[in-house]
């Protein structure tokens, strides 16, 4: 027992365990476990949507509210501006906005950004919402170019999107006439698209415009489509008379162009993206073939060249071959002689070949041929052979009515023969005087030949002469009284006798004898010239001036 | 302060949370759980695992803080402007505009009540850690403000859900709850619990303790 007790006393001296309480996990920590969870999903959310942030400038913040301005695509919100900061340096302000993830691909420098407001331009109002909402900020996205952050903001909306399905393409202009930003562009009297917008090529020193034509209208633009301005009246007066031309009512306020194919052209490949097209003037400038080459001659005119412009036709046998280019005035001070350069711009494709010897009409791929062959373009710089044949120049009037002139080509075998010249590069065509002024040269050629006739001398002559007239005429009135006193007597007594010595003869020879008949015929003769010279007498007696002028009726 | 204090533990009673009964704690260790004999509410002596509880949910109060101050609480949309307001937002807001009334109201009930009960929780928590014994009473006072004002956090709440009720004009104004209204919900619901599961006779336990 004692041992079990000091046992038990062993036992109890034994320390004791320490039971310690189990500090289990409590499921109360799930909690703040899930709060952290929630709370990193919302981080990880947060950084992973935010953003790219990018700076857009623009001129003005108008209508801008940092926080609340936003980003809209197809009216989506693809960002909201965060801060709109004063630029001082470029005068200007720069807006930091923040894109959706999203909206992260369109970040690249095609990518256009303006501000939309409400806005009544162009024929159609836009952005009414805007009046109540505020502006936003348009996007015009695109996945082409390099990547950026940094945007300068169109001061303008583009009229088209990069999403709207169609083509663009430009318009090479002198001038911008009265298109616009938003003119309509018409083919066949549909809109089918309209100007984006324009800008000025310095090296061509004209206008380049840029326009859109909406699918499924830009198939219809081909390689040889023309385009030509349908803005506003036309109002033309030229050699060919008047003209006036006008589209729709709208064109005329707004000003916009057409687009069709020449009747007698092929439409060729459809068009590319951004192919330049030239922009004519009107609807029936686009039917008129157009030409390449181009020759410019040289014609001098002495003469009043009032009615002529630049613009006014060349022709040959009344066809259109050319236009006159430039007019101008060259005075020499020297001898104050006055001479006017006109300027022609001679198409010679508008004249079909036909080849000297074989008579066969050349075709156009020929004469491309030809064209582009260097010598050919001399050769048909080479007058000689047409100046020779008498290929001149000449100013007619086009039109009685207003005046205007054209020059006309043509052949005069008449003309005298002249030498190509040149005048710098361009040769000179000869010119002949206008018919008109021919008269009235011709007129005063005969006159000035009269001036110079000396009337005064020739009066002074003839006074002498009648003086000398007379004193002849006296001289034979006295001469043909002496014939009447002296002579007539005589030839009487000559008669008598010689009807005396008939009678002697008669007597002796007989009347049928051979020297009967000779004197017979002698003496009949003899009678017939006395006769004569009897009635010149007489004649005489009675217009004795018909020794020196001839007889009365003979004087035409 | 002399005033010899019994406590319900030092007899070997257990209160009951529910009915308040004293009744006799089993002398020996039982397995199982104690039940009151009045209400059957189990019976603790003190509330099981309350500071680790409250410091858990006192935790997750603070992370959920986050989200619902940087967040935003609404979505107003008026005239196709859409407008989203975080609580400071709409705090700053409301200032601007010289209702400095509802900007300190909508402040005080959303943004400094809250965070008071963080650092009123945190700081009898840490009390405890440390066995202060200062101000036992003060700190029993702070607990009993912070139980009574953590529902007054749901105010904002309440107003959010009522304006997203009511304020529905279509184009012309409406109003979206955002998700901070969530978080801040669970921010008002959790610090309620930490709150509740926070047992401050534990103040008094220490304070009994250092004076034996």
């Amino acid at each position: 027992m004692s041992e079990e007790n000091s046992e038990m006393k062993h036992a109890e001296q034994a320390p004791e365990a320490l039971v310690q309480t189990k500090r289990s996990f409590s499921i109360i920590w799930v909690v703040p476990i899930i709060a952290l969870l929630i709370g990193g999903w919302l981080t990880f959310k947060a950084m992973s949507e935010k953003g790219p942030e990018i700076t857009i400038t623009f001129k003005t913040a108008e209508g801008l509210v940092a926080g609340k301005t936003k980003v809209k695509y197809k009216d989506v919100d693809v960002g909201s501006v965060t801060d709109i900061v004063l630029n001082v340096e470029e005068d200007n302000v720069l807006l930091t906005v923040e894109m959706a993830t999203e909206a992260k691909s369109y970040l690249r420098d095609k990518t256009e950004f303006w501000v939309v407001r409400a806005q009544i331009a162009a024929g159609q109002v836009s952005g009414l919402g805007t009046l109540l909402s505020g502006a936003y900020i348009g996007i015009n996205p695109s996945i082409e170019g390099e990547k950026t952050k940094h945007f300068k903001g169109l001061e303008k909306p583009p009229l088209i999107t990069e999403s709207m399905p169609g083509r663009h393409f430009i318009l090479q202009s002198k001038e911008l006439g009265s298109l616009d930003r938003g003119a309509p562009m018409y083919y066949r009297g549909i809109k089918v698209g309209q100007v984006v917008d324009y800008s000025f090529d310095h090296e061509r020193d004209g206008v380049d415009i840029k326009f859109f034509i909406e699918a499924p209208f830009h198939k219809k633009v081909h390689e040889n489509t023309r385009f030509w301005n349908a803005s506003g009246v036309d109002f033309k007066m030229d050699a060919t008379g008047v003209k006036l031309d006008t589209q729709s009512l709208v064109s005329i306020i707004l000003g916009g162009v057409a687009f069709d194919l020449p009747a007698f052209m092929e439409p060729g490949a459809e068009a590319e993206e951004d192919r330049a097209f030239d922009l004519f003037k009107d609807r029936a400038s686009i039917e008129e073939k157009t030409y390449t080459i181009k020759q410019h001659y040289m014609l001098y005119f002495n003469e009043n060249i009032r009615g002529l412009s630049p613009g006014a036709p060349v022709e040959l046998k009344g066809l259109r071959i050319g236009e006159v280019v430039d007019v101008n005035l060259e005075i020499n001070t020297e001898t104050h002689a006055v001479r006017i350069p006109v300027l022609i711009m001679v198409e010679p494709e508008r004249v079909d070949v036909l080849v000297t010897g074989e008579g066969v009409m050349t075709d156009k791929e020929e004469i491309q041929d030809e064209i582009e062959g260097e010598s050919i373009t001399k050769r048909k710089y080479d007058l000689s052979k047409q100046l020779e044949k008498g290929m001149r120049a000449q100013l007619k009037t086009g039109n009685l009515l207003t005046g205007q002139l054209y020059v006309d080509v043509d052949f005069y075998p008449d003309a005298p023969p002249a030498k190509l010249e040149f005048s710098g590069e361009y040769p000179i065509l000869p010119t002949l005087p206008r018919p008109f002024d021919q008269i009235t040269e011709s007129v005063a050629r005969i006159l000035k030949n009269v001036e110079t006739i000396p009337f005064g001398k020739i009066g002074k002559d003839l006074q002498v002469a009648v003086e000398t007239l007379t004193e002849t005429l006296a001289e034979i009135k006295t001469m043909s009284g002496n014939i009447n006193k002296e002579t007539v007597p005589k030839l009487n007594a000559a008669l008598d006798s010689l009807e005396e010595t008939m009678d002697g003869i008669d007597k002796t020879l007989g009347p049928d004898s051979a020297l009967n008949y000779n004197a017979r015929h002698v003496t009949r003769e003899l009678a017939m010239a006395i006769r004569s010279i009897r009635s010149l007498l007489e004649y005489l007696e009675r217009d004795p001036q018909a020794l020196i002028l001839g007889k009365e009726g003979e004087k035409k | 302060m002399n005033v010899t204090r019994t406590s319900a533990l030092q007899f070997g009673l257990v209160s009951c949370d529910a009915c308040h009964l004293l009744s006799r704690k089993p002398k020996a260790p039982v397995h199982g759980i104690a039940h009151c004999p009045r209400c059957g509410e189990e019976l603790h002596q003190r509330k099981p695992n309350s500071l680790m509880r409250t410091w858990a949910l006192v935790l997750a109060a603070m992370i959920f803080y986050i989200p619902a101050n940087v967040l935003p609480m609404t979505i107003t949309s008026a005239l196709g402007t859409v407008q989203a307001d975080t609580i400071m937002s709409g705090v700053i807001y409301f200032m601007q505009h010289g209702s400095w009334e509802i900007a300190l109201v909508i402040f005080t009930a959303s943004v400094f009540v809250p965070f008071l009960k963080f650092v009123i929780l945190i700081y009898l928590l840490l009390s405890i850690h440390f066995k202060s014994i200062k101000r036992p009473k003060d700190r029993t006072r702070l607990y009993r403000f912070t139980e009574a004002i953590g529902r007054w956090s749901m105010l904002d709440i309440y107003v959010v859900t009522i304006l997203v009720a009511l304020v529905k004009l279509g184009f012309l104004a409406d109003i979206e709850a955002g998700p901070a209204a969530l978080y801040f919900a669970l921010v008002v619901v959790t610090t309620m619990i930490a709150a509740e599961s926070f047992d401050p006779r534990l103040i008094w336990d220490v304070v009994e303790e250092k004076h034996e």
